[in-house]
C-alpha cells in the first residue's frame, strides 16, 4: 500500500461490499463479490496498482451510503455514467484478481504459449477451396474500365 | 507512459544532413535506411520510449493497468508528449502513440499490404484519386521492410499477387480461425492466415510470440514488431541521433523557400533550433498538417507546403466496427497472439450492385480475459451484472471470436485537421482541430460487411452474434492529410514525397495517402517510406539543400 492511497475503514468497506455484490451477486458455484475479498485484499490490491481511482471511489461509496444497493446500482447506470464506469472497473478486476475465482472459470492468465509450428499444421488442407478458386484481386493492367465498374 | 531513457544530457544541436521529425513507422524506416548510408541524421521525437517495465501480461493486475499505461488515447492519457487535440466535431476520436516507434507500440500488429486496385481507385471505381505510384513499384519495398519487421504469415494468398513469401511461418489459426475458414469455404468466401508482425520465431530484433494475447497493451515478450525495436537499434548503431522529449514547435523556411530545419523545445524547456539540409516530416496524419499549418510566415500564411491548400485537408479515419460470434466450442479466445488468426479480403473490392463503392478488411481476433468480457464495447447493450453475471461470464469468456472491420472511407476536404482557434499546447503551438463525418458510402460499407460478418459467424457455428455498437474511440489510421499526386495544384508533395513548394522537405508518413484503403496501413506506410528514402539516397546530388 503506498503512502498516497486512501484509505477505506471498515464501513466504508462494508459500504463497497453491499454495491459490489449487486454487481457480482453469489450464484452459479460462484462466490459474490464479498466473499472473494473483493472488498478486502483484492481492493487494496487494486487501489495499490491504481491510486488514482481511490479517492473517486470513496467519494461515490459515502455519497451511496445508507441506500439499498441494487436500487443505487439501478439508478447509477443512468444518472452517473461514470461513477457506474468506476465501479465496473474496480469490481471486476478485484473479483478476478483472487486466484481461486480465475481457476472455477477456468482462467489461467494470459500464460505464455509456444507457438506450434508443426509442418505442416493440421489446418493446411482446409487452404484447397481457396487455392482452387484462384486470385481474387482486381489488377488494373488488365481489367477493363466499364460504366458498369463505375458508381 | 514512456520513460526518458536516452534523453539526458544531449548536446547542442549541430547541423545535420536530414532532420526527420517523428520517430514512429515511416521517421524509424528513414533513419535506419539513411544511418547504414552514412548520412548524419537527428530525428526529433516529442515522446520518450515505450516503457516495456509496464508491459504486465504475466501480472494478474494486467487487465486493471492495460488501459491506462497503454492508453491509445492521447486526449484522455495526457502523457508529456501528446499535444491537445479537439474531436468534438469528429465522428472518430484520433488515436496515437507519440513516442519512439509511433503508433506500432500500440497497433493490432495486422501487416496488410494494399491492394494493386487500391493503388488506381479512380481509373476503376471512379471515385477518389489514383496513386502516383503502383503496387508493383511498391512491391519490392514491402519485401524489404517486411523482413526488418519480422512479419509472420503463409505465401500464395489469392487476394494478392503471388511473391517470395513471408519471412516467418504463420501463427497457429487456433480454434476459433479452423471453424470460420472451414465456414467460409462453405460459404465460397476468401479466407487466409493472417500476416501479422508477429515473430512466431526469434529473430534479429524481436523474440519469439509467446501467445499472451496482450498485443495492443504492451508487449512484454518484445515479439511484436514495433519500430522501437526493429529499426531504432540499428539507427542508433549507425549513428543517427534520436532526441526523444524534444517538441517541434515549427519548421523554419529560408527566403529561397528551402526548409532550413525546425525550432523545438527540449526536455529541459531549452529552446533550440536544429538545422539541416533536408527535412522529413513524419508526425502522422494529425501531427504532419498541424506542423505545416502552425509554421505559417507572412509570405506563407497559409502555412507551409499548402500552395494547394490540402494541407490538412482530405482525412481519412477508417471507420471501424466489431462483430463478435459466441460459440458453444472452448475457443480459448483469450490466448493471442493478437493480431489475427485469419484475415477475409471477400468483400475488399468494389461491387456495386451492393450500393457503395469500395470495400473493407477483415480481421478473425480473440477476444481477452474475464474483465474484458464486462465491457460495454464490444458487447454492446448486453448487460451482464446482477443476476446474470457468473452466466454471462462462462458464456463469453473463451467462447467469443471477433471479427475487426476496416472500412475504407474516401477523401472529402471537408473532413479535415486544422488549427485550433484558442487551444495551445504546453509549447504555446496551437491545438489539432479534428472536423470528421463518415459519408453515406462509408455508412453503407459499413452496415454491409457487418451483415456479412454476421453471416461468417452465424455459418462458423457462432449460437449468437454482436454487432458491437459504434464508438468514437477507433481513429488508429490517421490518413490523407498532405496527399500526394502528379499535379502541384491537387497535391501537397509528389511521388516519393518531396513537397512541390519546398524542394528539400519530404512528408513521409500516412498524411501522403491519396485514398485510404480498406487495410491496417502500417505495411504502405513503412514501404512508401522506404521507398522514398531510396529516391533521395538515388538523387541526393542533386537534391536542393537549405542554403
Amino acid at each position: 500500500m503506498t503512502d498516497q492511497q486512501i484509505q477505506f475503514d471498515e464501513h466504508a468497506r462494508a459500504t463497497f461490499a453491499g454495491l459490489a455484490d449487486a454487481l457480482i451477486p453469489e450464484g452459479d458455484g460462484m462466490p459474490s463479490a464479498s466473499q472473494a475479498g473483493v472488498a478486502a485484499e483484492w481492493l487494496d490490491s487494486v487501489l495499490a496498482a491504481r491510486p488514482e481511482l481511490g479517492p473517486p471511489l470513496l467519494a461515490l461509496v459515502r455519497r451511496l451510503d445508507g441506500e439499498d444497493p441494487k436500487t443505487a446500482i439501478a439508478d447509477l447506470g443512468t444518472a452517473d455514467p461514470a461513477g457506474f464506469g468506476l465501479l465496473a472497473e474496480i469490481v471486476p478486476n478485484a473479483y478476478f484478481m483472487n486466484r481461486g475465482v480465475r481457476e472455477r472459470v477456468g482462467y489461467p492468465g494470459q500464460v505464455g504459449l509456444d507457438v506450434d509450428l508443426t509442418w505442416p499444421p493440421d489446418w493446411l488442407d482446409l487452404l484447397g477451396p481457396v487455392i482452387e478458386r484462384g486470385p481474387i484481386y482486381r489488377d488494373p493492367d488488365r481489367v477493363a474500365v466499364t460504366a458498369e465498374t463505375h458508381s | 507512459m514512456p520513460d526518458d531513457r536516452g534523453n539526458a544530457q544531449q548536446p547542442r544541436p549541430q547541423h545535420a544532413d536530414v532532420l526527420i521529425i517523428g520517430a514512429g513507422a515511416s521517421g524509424s524506416v528513414a533513419a535506419k535506411r539513411l544511418g547504414e548510408e552514412g548520412v548524419r541524421v537527428v530525428c526529433l521525437e516529442q515522446g520518450g520510449w515505450p516503457d516495456y517495465e509496464k508491459a504486465r501480461a504475466d501480472k494478474p493486475d494486467y487487465e486493471l493497468l492495460a488501459g491506462r499505461d497503454w492508453d491509445w488515447n492521447p486526449i484522455t492519457r495526457k502523457w508529456p508528449g501528446d499535444y491537445p487535440i479537439d474531436e468534438s466535431e469528429s465522428d472518430i476520436t484520433p488515436l496515437m502513440f507519440n513516442g519512439v516507434g509511433g503508433g506500432s507500440v500500440m497497433y493490432a500488429a495486422h501487416w496488410q499490404r494494399s491492394m494493386p486496385s487500391d493503388f488506381r481507385v479512380k481509373t476503376l471505381d471512379g471515385v477518389g484519386d489514383d496513386w502516383p505510384l503502383t503496387y508493383h513499384d511498391l512491391k519490392p519495398f514491402y519485401e524489404r521492410v517486411e523482413i526488418d519487421m519480422g512479419i509472420s504469415g503463409l505465401d500464395g494468398d489469392t487476394a494478392f499477387p503471388p511473391g517470395p513469401g513471408w519471412p516467418l511461418p504463420p501463427s497457429p489459426l487456433g480454434v476459433a480461425g479452423k471453424l470460420v475458414a472451414a465456414a467460409h469455404n462453405r460459404l465460397g468466401w476468401h479466407w487466409w492466415p493472417g500476416p501479422n508482425a508477429i515473430a512466431t520465431r526469434e529473430t534479429k530484433h524481436l523474440k519469439a510470440c509467446a501467445r499472451r494475447g496482450t498485443c495492443l497493451w504492451g508487449c512484454n515478450e518484445k515479439a511484436k514488431g514495433s519500430f522501437d525495436l526493429t529499426h531504432w537499434p540499428d539507427a542508433l548503431a549507425a549513428g543517427v541521433e534520436l532526441r526523444t522529449r524534444s517538441r517541434v514547435r515549427r519548421l523554419l523556411v529560408g527566403d529561397d523557400g528551402t526548409i532550413t530545419g525546425a525550432e523545438f523545445v527540449d526536455s529541459e524547456g531549452n529552446e533550440l533550433v536544429q538545422t539541416a539540409d533536408v527535412t522529413l516530416l513524419c508526425a502522422n496524419g494529425i501531427g504532419t498538417p498541424r506542423l505545416l499549418l502552425a509554421s505559417a510566415t507572412d509570405r506563407y500564411p497559409n502555412g507551409l507546403a499548402n500552395s494547394s491548400g490540402l494541407v490538412g485537408k482530405r482525412l481519412m479515419m477508417h471507420p471501424f466496427s466489431t462483430v463478435l460470434g459466441v460459440f458453444e466450442e472452448d475457443l480459448r479466445s483469450w490466448e493471442g497472439p493478437w493480431g489475427q488468426s485469419i484475415h477475409s479480403l471477400e468483400f475488399y473490392e468494389t461491387d456495386t450492385s451492393r450500393g457503395f463503392v469500395r470495400g473493407a478488411k477483415w480481421g478473425l481476433q480473440p477476444s481477452g480475459g474475464p474483465v474484458s468480457m464486462t465491457k460495454a464495447y464490444p458487447f454492446g447493450d448486453n448487460p451482464i451484472w446482477g443476476e446474470g453475471f457468473h452466466a454471462g461470464i462462462r458464456k463469453r469468456l473463451g467462447h467469443t471470436a471477433m471479427w475487426g472491420i476496416i472500412a475504407e472511407d474516401l477523401p472529402d476536404e471537408s473532413n479535415r485537421v486544422e488549427l485550433h482557434p484558442e487551444l495551445r499546447d504546453a509549447h504555446g503551438v496551437p491545438a489539432a482541430k479534428v472536423i470528421y463525418k463518415a459519408d453515406e458510402n462509408s455508412e453503407r460499407l459499413v452496415a454491409y460487411h457487418q451483415a456479412r460478418a454476421a453471416e461468417s459467424l452465424e455459418a462458423a457455428g457462432a449460437y449468437e452474434v454482436i454487432i458491437a455498437p459504434f464508438i468514437r474511440q477507433t481513429g488508429w489510421h490517421t490518413l490523407g492529410t498532405a496527399v500526394m499526386g502528379d499535379d502541384p495544384r491537387m497535391a501537397v508533395v509528389d511521388g516519393f514525397g518531396r513537397a512541390y513548394d519546398h524542394p528539400n522537405l519530404f512528408i513521409l508518413d500516412g498524411s501522403i495517402f491519396p485514398t485510404s484503403t480498406g487495410m491496417n496501413p502500417t505495411a504502405t506506410i513503412a514501404a512508401m517510406a522506404l521507398r522514398n528514402t531510396e529516391h533521395l539516397i538515388a538523387t541526393r546530388r542533386n537534391q536542393e539543400v537549405a542554403r
